[in-house]
């Protein structure tokens, strides 16, 4: 386990910002630690969907439970944590 | 005495070139300090510089101006304007002398630079006036803040600011080493007084003298309109400098030292002017936009300034445009969020009324910037004004070091612009500041942004209060909202209506 400062792109603000995670995070862990810098502060919070991540230009998210580890995410690679149905 | 006319003696007086026996000519004009482009020496004989001044004239006409600029401020000095101005305009003038004053100094030094390795004679004796220019303006915008200092703290980052390692002056710093302080004097010719003062001190000098005029602040209308004089004048270097460059086969290359220039200079005046012009400057005072002013002063101007020599629109030049819808509201708002990291008190401008001019001149602001403020407004009239303070840092661009910004709300628009290079991630904000990088990468790869610090262990604690230790700014320098979140009861009011 290892600290791994992601660079986020959070879907309905207007700044990165810096989040640090786990590399044993799972991919809902790093939606949830984005989302508290970014919902309630300048971002509304929504009813339904979930929240997911993915690497910026991906045409697919990461898996929900994959690890920070496991996707092969670097320090200061930047995320996108986007809203889904699922 | 009778004298003679400065047009009989002056092409004589001002050519003093020779033919260097005792040194090389590269001795005498290093390349690296005189001309990258490599321009024949005697290609430069036939520079003609627009404005011609003599010593004796400019000594007189600078004394009576700035004896001018003096005794307006004496005279209303007594008259307490600043212990009763609106606090967004003091925020105005914190920001600005901050950003400005000593910078003004290192144009002295590119200036200085101009006037010795210049290889044409009339540059030389312009760049020494610009050079004394410089200087006055170092003092006297040192000078006029000082007396506020006992009444503010922050005043006193007139001369602070950079030597700090506050984000907003490492922006400013490394931004102005790169057009002016770290160039050769023909580039800076041409990206100091061609793009930075032909097309952006404008804005912040004759633009902001307007809006300090309509907020009775004739102390530093008067000051900033006198300055602006002196940049009209020495800004006028580049132009011929430019003629020669295309004459010479240089055209591509002096292209692409402007584009740099402009778009370094334009993204640092979305964090400076921006937000002076349609946030803080009391709404009462307000008519202009920033996108008004810029497309004036910039898009009109400065783009038949550049046809006019010869050269072409900067290739970026639509998404500029584009950008003066947006990014200003975004360094803004990074700012206001982020309040306890600049020596300022930003003014939130997000009252009821604020937002109907907003949206006005903003057409769509309410559904994308407004939707951030919406939840910040909630925050502040619930008191929750910890969700409205910093959590983490922004992340900033490798190139201009100011915050990765877009449009948020609806129709969201951010993105990253990174690039690898030989093994280190760089971030950038636009795809031409990533273009600037790419043009030199050697050049701007061994620099680390307040980031790049942070995330390698350069501050310590890595927490946002050794951050905030890190930059240099106690509790009493830090920004706070500039009206003590006043603004927000307008929403209370309307909602209670």
């Amino acid at each position: 386990m290892s600290a791994v400062p992601l660079v986020v792109n959070f879907e309905g603000d207007f700044v990165l910002q810096l989040v640090g995670v786990d590399s044993a995070n799972t991919m809902d862990q790093v939606a949830q630690a984005a989302a508290a810098h970014s919902i309630g502060r300048r971002v509304k919070p929504r009813a339904g969907g979930v929240l997911r991540v993915s690497r910026q230009d991906a045409p697919e998210p990461f898996a929900r439970a994959q690890s920070v580890a496991d996707a092969g995410l670097q320090p200061m690679e930047t995320v996108v944590v986007f809203w889904n149905k699922s | 005495m009778t004298l003679l006319k400065r047009s009989d003696w002056y092409d004589i007086a001002r050519d003093t070139n020779w033919t260097p026996s005792f040194v090389t000519e590269e001795e005498l004009f290093p390349r690296e300090m005189s001309d990258v482009f490599d321009v024949p020496r005697e290609a430069w004989n036939v520079y003609d510089e627009p404005y011609k001044t003599s010593y004796r004239e400019y000594v007189k006409v600078q004394r009576e101006k700035d004896a001018g600029a003096y005794s307006v401020k004496a005279a209303l000095g007594r008259m307490n304007f600043y212990k009763n101005a609106d606090p967004g305009w003091l925020t105005i003038l914190k920001a600005h002398y901050g950003a400005i004053a000593l910078q003004e100094f290192a144009a002295g030094m590119s200036e200085a630079r101009m006037a010795r390795f210049g290889k044409a004679p009339g540059m030389r004796n312009m760049a020494t006036f610009g050079l004394m220019d410089e200087t006055r303006h170092g003092q006297i915008q040192l000078f006029f803040p000082h007396e506020l200092v006992p009444q503010d703290r922050q005043f006193d980052w007139a001369h602070r600011a950079m030597h700090t390692n506050e984000w907003a002056a490492i922006a400013a710093r490394q931004t102005f080493a790169d057009l002016f302080s770290g160039r050769d004097a023909i580039s800076v010719s041409i990206m100091l007084t061609f793009a930075f003062e032909t097309g952006f001190t404008n804005m912040q000098f004759l633009g902001l003298a307007s809006d300090a005029a309509d907020a009775g602040d004739a102390t530093f209308s008067n000051l900033i309109s006198n300055i602006q004089t002196d940049e009209a004048r020495h800004a006028q270097i580049g132009a011929p400098a430019l003629k020669i460059l295309i004459k010479n086969g240089k055209k591509e290359e002096a292209q692409k030292k402007v584009d740099i220039a402009f778009w370094r200079s334009w993204r640092l005046f979305t964090v400076l002017t921006g937000p002076m012009m349609d946030y803080y400057t009391p709404l009462a005072k307000r008519h202009k936009s920033f996108k008004e002013f810029m497309e004036e002063w910039i898009v009109t101007q400065f783009e038949r300034n550049m046809l006019d020599l010869g050269l072409d629109k900067p290739w970026y030049w639509d998404i500029f445009l584009e950008e003066l819808n947006d990014t200003h509201h975004g360094m803004h708002l990074g700012a206001w969020y982020w309040r306890p990291t600049v020596w300022w008190n930003p003014a939130a401008g997000a009252s009821v009324a604020d937002r109907e001019w907003l949206e006005a001149k903003y057409p769509g602001w309410n559904d994308t910037w407004g939707q951030c403020w919406d939840v910040i407004t909630q925050n502040v009239l619930a008191g929750r004004h910890d969700l409205t303070l910093p959590a983490t840092l922004p992340v900033v661009c490798n190139m201009s070091n100011l915050p990765i910004v877009g449009r948020p709300g609806k129709g969201w628009a951010v993105r990253d612009y990174p690039v690898e290079y030989k093994g280190r991630r760089y971030h950038f904000g636009s795809e031409p500041d990533r273009w600037c990088f790419q043009q030199e990468p050697e050049r701007y790869a061994g620099h680390q942004s307040l980031v790049d610090r942070f995330v390698s262990g350069l501050i310590n604690p890595p927490t946002i209060p050794g951050v905030l230790a890190y930059m240099g700014l106690g509790p009493q320098d830090m920004g706070k909202d500039a009206h003590d979140y006043a603004w927000a009861e307008s929403h209370r009011l309307k909602a209670a209506a």
